[in-house]
């Protein structure tokens, strides 16, 4: 389901990152993770918590990813949810230029995303409520209740 | 700054009240390693951060960690909504119950109100560092234990997400770690805090 968008001559197997030799003593050591490393798509890095299939470490009483609803805030979610991931990513690899393009990608499709639901749904921020012909933001629900009628949502 | 948008960063659907679990969850809001105390330290721990790398990621997680108090308040109030009489009187719940009604209060699901006791910002980047990387993992170990706790399948998909996201918060805070230990004296990263001692 995911593709290995990445350069082929990486050192070590995806799950595995890079460490130094002779690393000096007393600092503790986390791998770094490669670059090109595999990439779910946007639907199923938001059903497992993280783009990356090599980073996707469950616990044994819940080892599958969520069913996600197929709903316009849901595909918004999976858009945004890369570009949250791919952010913390280029934190600590900000040299990853296929990462980056990656990143502009994404946030060009959340972008368009964000428009497509707020036409449909309403703004998402106190600023879009701005476009609207009259003031929309305090429309339920909000994030946080559960909307048996808006289930489409 | 923040701004606020109108969205969960992943959907809490729960179907069925259970103020059993929501009294086991609420943990996740205010308790010892909870996602109040995860914004509040990161967030907290920027100003005193020498490089650029960390000042970002500490922005990008506290504030990500922000958007996961909103699921974990979520889900505490889906699982109490129309709650009947009996319902309140669950073991446990009561308790709550009688301090909050069904609002939504940060505290520990031992009782114990939120308390900044439990994190720390020490002004010092290896310090700080390994606290993040101990704190990502006491709350994986949490939502461990939210799962062998529930059997509320709505509820875990969210739980299996939110621990998800503790191990990537932990890959990323080890790199920065790194990334802060290249920049520092490479024969002993402990001879100076970089961002307090002149050089």
């Amino acid at each position: 389901m995911y593709s290995d968008n990445g350069p082929t001559s990486r050192p070590c197997p995806d799950a595995n990152g890079l460490m130094p030799s002779c690393a000096p003593l007393a600092v503790p050591y986390v791998p770094f993770q490669q670059e090109g490393s595999q990439k779910y798509d946007q639907t199923e890095a938001l059903a497992n918590g993280t783009l990356f299939p090599g980073l996707n470490l469950p616990f044994h009483v819940k080892v599958k990813g969520g069913d996600l609803p197929r709903t316009a805030s849901a595909e918004l979610q999976a858009l945004q949810f890369v570009l949250v991931e791919l952010g913390l990513y280029l934190d600590t690899h900000q040299d990853d230029q296929e990462a980056f393009e990656l990143f502009q990608k994404y946030a060009a499709l959340a972008e368009e995303g964000k428009r497509r639901y707020e036409a449909m749904y309403g703004p998402l921020t106190q600023r879009a409520a701005a476009m609207d012909a009259s003031y929309q933001w305090l429309n339920d629900p909000w994030p946080w209740e559960y909307d048996q009628k808006g289930a489409g949502k | 700054m923040f701004i606020y948008e109108k969205k969960l960063q992943y959907p809490v659907k729960i179907k069925n009240t259970n103020p059993k679990l929501a009294n086991i969850i609420i943990s996740q809001y205010g308790g010892p390693d909870g996602e109040l105390g995860a914004s509040l330290r990161y967030l907290s721990q920027r100003y005193a951060m020498p490089y650029p790398e960390l000042k970002g990621l500490l922005t990008d997680i506290g504030t990500e960690e922000l958007g996961h108090l909103e699921m974990i308040g979520a889900i505490v109030h889906q699982l109490t909504r129309n709650l009947t009489e009996d319902q309140i009187k669950t073991a446990g719940f009561d308790a709550y119950f009688v301090d909050h009604t069904t609002g939504v209060y940060p505290t520990a699901a031992s009782g114990w109100p939120y308390s900044a006791a439990s994190m720390q910002v020490k002004g010092d980047v290896i310090a700080d560092l390994a606290e993040d990387m101990g704190a990502e993992q006491k709350a994986r170990v949490t939502y461990d234990n939210i799962l062998r706790l529930s059997d509320d399948p709505d509820v875990n998909d969210v739980i299996r997400f939110l621990r998800e996201r503790e191990v990537v918060h932990f890959q990323r805070f080890g790199e920065a770690m790194r990334l802060a230990k290249d920049k520092m004296d490479q024969k002993n990263v402990y001879y100076i805090n970089p961002v307090f001692d002149k050089k």
